[in-house]
């Protein structure tokens, strides 16, 4: 089956995404897209499968039917690294950081610098603990040590270092999964200021959550998904923040909507 | 307080002088000892010395060390004279120092009377009657008294911990836990365990008062050093008034200026936390620890022999433990390398008296590269199956571990042993070109260079920053500046040293012209004994003695070591491994192939478990069908002992060294001391407990 890029100019297009896990149907056809330098907020309730749409697009999971272009060609995401070379970074929910590791190593885990001695190469650890501290002080993170273990820091210091580290990184796309789902309420306006700190980069951002006060101030655009379909895309000028509450929660669109969005859900 | 006194209120005066008198105190007796055992007036060791000149190594080392800390005593006591702000730093250290002298002192003291105590006890049936009849005084009263407090206390013990098994597991019992009683024994509070703990020492310290008593009267009758109760004077009186000043002078009033926080930071705290950093904290205490008991205990201990033994037994050991290691840090854990080490050996001598199908009869260096491939294909099987299969690795290598023990059972039938001389009229011997001697100290050299590069810019520039660093700050000032110098000076000079023998080397063999062939047996290539270290008339001579059995295994496990410490540490392939262990999910997320490095570690761990096989064979050329059964254990026990988290993400090579050290120093000193051998396996079951405990409790105080 042979699928066309409908968005052409958009950064990421994935079309009619499907995922099975056995006999299990997470992902019925999703199609998805993400502009250049827009933050799009990914809701949906727990379980519909915004997971692993992400987990998708990141190389985690193989999709079982469908195809993602990303930056207008079609590509196909094998593993995390494969991502990771499109210039796709993700902070994840549960796997962001290595607790028994200290600051610098996790934040260059996966792309050490090295300097050579003949054939052999070794970590440069000046320039690990020096850049650690300075990419993470751009984003406004001040670490005293990078020595220290991330286990002895809080889930708002953890979670403030693996965004610092993707942003850091991230030449094209930041997916942030659930980023604020333990925060204080300080901790979510931080990682919200990362958040647009990361688009004046000029890169995109997919924001994951299943709570709409966190994502609205921030987004450009929200996606809604509802057990493995797509229920909607929806503009910030489009919508308030009440309405998308509300399609989160019963899964249907509001009568007025209906009208303006011509990709729309299937009516339920 | 002693802040008070330097900042001159009137108040602290008295605090003040105590202080300063106790130190000088300290400094006359450090002088004392260096004079009366540098003309030989107070021997050391077993020796009666009768000229004043002759004073041997121990004795020349005592000298010297007291010497330096009568002076270090003698700068501390001015500097509080004269209020310098540093000699609060200064006295605090000195003090830490007097204690630990006084410490080692007492324990050489201690240590010997309880083992020899004990030890008598098991052996003379009627010691218990002759120290009722024959020994007045307060010997027969400690020991009934030490036995009944030990007893009661284990007992109280044994009863708190039966009633809390009880409530916590008859689901009837549920709710006696919140009854006041009840619930003071199933969470006994820290006053409690603390009261139990203390009857249990007072215990013990009433049994040694008895041994002090009856082991005068045993001489020589165990290799266990005799009692000598002058050295508990000099212990006490270098031991409590140490402790009472260390008290006068830890306190620090925490202030935010940075010269109180640099003197809060007292040497408790200071090793605690340097400790903390490292993951093998449990095992750099217990092989303290175990080192000093047992060359206290007896002087055999620290034989040549003895000291080899130990080294030799445990290096092959050693070298898998640096694989298992790296494993157990990425999390996995394999059973199996008892086994590929047998296959591995088997194959080694079968390639050599048997021969291989294609290649038949092999030299022996042939053979064993393709003996270590072998090793290398069975890892692989045991990677592959783990990440194909997503099976604990507990299971994979269980199997494994039967099924590769299989091939030497079937190879070597009947329980036969496979044996070098059996085909062999002679071992095999190799020549080798000086050209290859030439090559490595080139490379030896090089080595030199770069290390010189790497590391004595960043000395100097340490020597040169703490002459400019002011007296008064609280650091050690001048003499800091000093220490730092000689630290550089020494470098300089063992590099320098190094240099010297690898020219004496080249110019050797280069005069000798190119193409000479050395005669060197093969096996000893391997696993040799080492005799010595250059001959006669070289620059650097070592000679070891005869009884020494000193193997080249040796150093090749330390080479090992060093290597593979660096990679672990200083390379993204170790960064991987830690983060594949520490987090799987988020290695994956960040591109690390979790699969890849995986299958290195097995990989890995088989190519030094066949390397060790090739050691094992050189050194004793003949294999049985169960050679290596049992040494995954044993491995496992020596890197969980070093630190190692058996749910992966923590560990160290250095780690696995100390702990295959304390292995070895306990098989060959428990046999030292005469302790029965057979309670080899029982210690090592309580010191990897007691290991892991601390190592747990030490990681604990770091996330604080």
């Amino acid at each position: 089956m042979q699928y066309e890029q409908q968005n052409s100019d958009a950064l990421v297009d994935m079309i009619d995404i499907h995922k099975h896990f056995g006999s299990v149907q997470v992902l019925r056809g999703v199609d998805f897209h993400v502009d250049r330098q827009e933050i799009v907020g990914l809701l949906g309730d727990n379980g519909a499968g915004k997971s692993t749409l992400i987990k998708v697009l990141t190389g985690f999971h193989s999709l079982t039917r469908g195809q993602i272009y990303f930056d207008g060609e079609a590509v196909n995401i094998y593993s995390p690294h494969d991502a990771r070379e499109l210039g796709i970074e993700t902070v994840h929910q549960d796997l962001a950081l290595v607790p028994l590791m200290s600051i610098a190593r996790n934040f260059w885990l996966g792309q050490e610098p090295t300097y050579e001695v003949g054939p052999f190469r070794f970590l440069d650890k000046k320039m690990m603990a020096r850049e650690s501290i300075s990419a993470l002080a751009d984003v406004g993170i001040h670490i005293r040590d990078s020595e220290e273990t991330v286990g002895t820091m809080s889930g708002g210091e953890r979670q403030s270092i693996a965004i610092g580290r993707a942003v850091y990184f991230g030449k094209k796309l930041l997916i942030l999964d659930e980023p604020t789902s333990a925060l204080s309420v300080g901790e979510t306006q931080k990682v919200l200021d990362y958040t647009i700190a990361a688009k004046e980069k000029g890169m995109s951002v997919i924001f994951i959550t299943h709570n709409i006060r966190h994502v609205y101030e921030v987004a450009d655009r929200f996606t809604i998904i509802e057990r493995g379909h797509k229920l909607g895309d929806f503009y910030k000028s489009e919508v308030t923040e009440n309405e998308v509450a509300d399609m989160i929660v019963t899964g249907q669109i509001p009568e007025r909507l209906r009208l303006y969005d011509e990709e729309g859900g299937e009516p339920i | 307080m002693i802040q008070a006194y330097l900042e001159g209120k009137r108040e602290a005066q008295t605090q003040g002088v105590i202080v300063l008198a106790i130190i000088f105190g300290f400094a006359v007796l450090g002088a004392i000892i260096a004079f009366r055992t540098s003309f030989g007036w107070m021997p050391l060791g077993e020796r009666a010395n009768i000229l004043r000149s002759d004073i041997n190594a121990l004795e020349f080392i005592v000298a010297v060390a007291s010497l330096i800390y009568a002076m270090g005593c003698l700068r501390t006591a001015f500097g509080l004279r004269n209020r310098e702000a540093s000699s609060l730093r200064w006295s605090q250290w000195m003090y830490f120092i007097t204690i630990m002298i006084g410490g080692a002192i007492l324990l050489s003291v201690i240590i010997p009377v309880g083992l020899k105590f004990s030890l008598l006890l098991g052996q003379e049936a009627d010691l218990r009657i002759i120290i009722e009849n024959d020994i007045g005084g307060l010997a027969p009263l400690a020991l009934s008294t030490g036995e009944a407090l030990i007893s009661i206390s284990l007992l109280v013990a044994a009863f708190v911990a039966l009633v809390a098994l009880l409530v916590f597991l008859i689901p009837q019992l549920e709710s006696l836990r919140e009854t006041e009683g009840i619930r003071l024994i199933v969470a006994p509070p820290q006053r409690f365990v603390l009261a139990i703990i203390t009857v249990l020492a007072v215990g013990v310290i009433f049994v040694l008062i008895a041994g002090a008593a009856v082991v005068p009267l045993y001489p020589g009758t165990t290799t266990i050093r005799d009692a000598e109760n002058h050295r508990l004077a000099a212990g006490l009186l270098f031991f409590l008034p140490g402790l009472f000043g260390y008290r006068l002078v830890r306190q620090v009033e925490e202030q935010s200026d940075e010269l109180r926080r640099a003197l809060a930071l007292t040497p408790g705290k200071f090793i605690r936390s340097e400790l903390a950093k490292s993951p093998s904290a449990g095992a750099i205490i217990g092989f303290i620890a175990i080192f000093m008991a047992f060359t206290m205990a007896t002087d055999l201990f620290l034989e040549p022999s003895s000291v080899a033994s130990f080294l030799s037994n445990v290096a092959t050991k050693g070298v898998i433990a640096i694989g298992v290691t790296y494993l157990m840090i990425s999390g996995e854990f394999d059973l199996s390398v008892g086994s590929i080490l047998g296959v591995t050996a088997l194959s080694f001598m079968n390639f050599m008296t048997h021969g291989a199908p294609i290649f038949g009869v092999m030299e022996p260096v042939p053979a064993a590269m393709l003996a270590i491939f072998m090793a290398f294909v069975l890892g692989a099987i045991n990677g592959v199956i783990l990440i194909s299969t997503r099976i604990p690795s507990f299971i994979v290598t269980l199997g494994t571990m039967l099924a590769f023990r299989a091939i030497t059972l079937v190879a070597i039938a009947g329980g036969r042993i496979l044996r070098y001389s059996d085909h062999h009229e002679a071992l095999p011997v190799i020549g080798i070109s000086n050209i290859v001697f030439l090559a490595l100290a080139i490379i030896g050299l090089l080595i030199v260079a770069y290390t010189a590069y790497r590391v004595l810019p960043a000395l100097y520039r340490g020597a040169t920053h703490a002459w400019s660093i002011h007296t008064n700050n609280g650091d050690f000032g001048t003499t800091g500046a000093i220490a730092r110098t000689a630290l550089l000076l020494l470098v300089v000079l063992i590099l320098a040293a190094i240099v010297v023998w690898l020219v004496a080397v080249l110019s050797y063999h280069g005069n000798a012209g190119g193409g000479e062939i050395v005669e060197v047996g093969y096996f000893d290539l391997f696993n040799g004994r080492v005799l010595s270290i250059g001959s006669e008339d070289d620059f650097l001579h070592v000679q070891i003695p005869r009884n020494a059995n000193v193997r080249l295994a040796i150093v090749w496990w330390f080479i090992f070591v060093i290597i593979f410490h660096v990679i672990l540490t200083n390379t993204s392939f170790g960064n991987s491994i830690f983060a594949t262990g520490g987090n799987e999910g988020a290695a994956r997320a960040q591109g690390v192939n979790v699969d890849r490095v995986k299958l290195q570690n097995f990989v890995i761990v088989a190519v030094l478990t066949g390397i060790a096989a090739i050691y094992e064979t050189a050194r004793n050329p003949g294999v049985d069908p169960l050679k290596g059964t049992g040494w995954e254990l044993e491995v496992i026990a020596m890197t969980v002992i070093g630190g190692a988290l058996l749910t992966g993400g923590y560990g160290s090579v250095v780690g696995s060294l100390l702990g295959a050290l304390i292995f070895g120093m306990l098989q060959t000193g428990l046999v030292l001391v005469g302790i029965e051998s057979r309670l080899f396996s029982g210690t090592i079951g309580v010191i990897i407990i007691a290991a892991v405990v601390l190592n747990t409790l030490v990681r604990g105080a770091r996330q604080n």
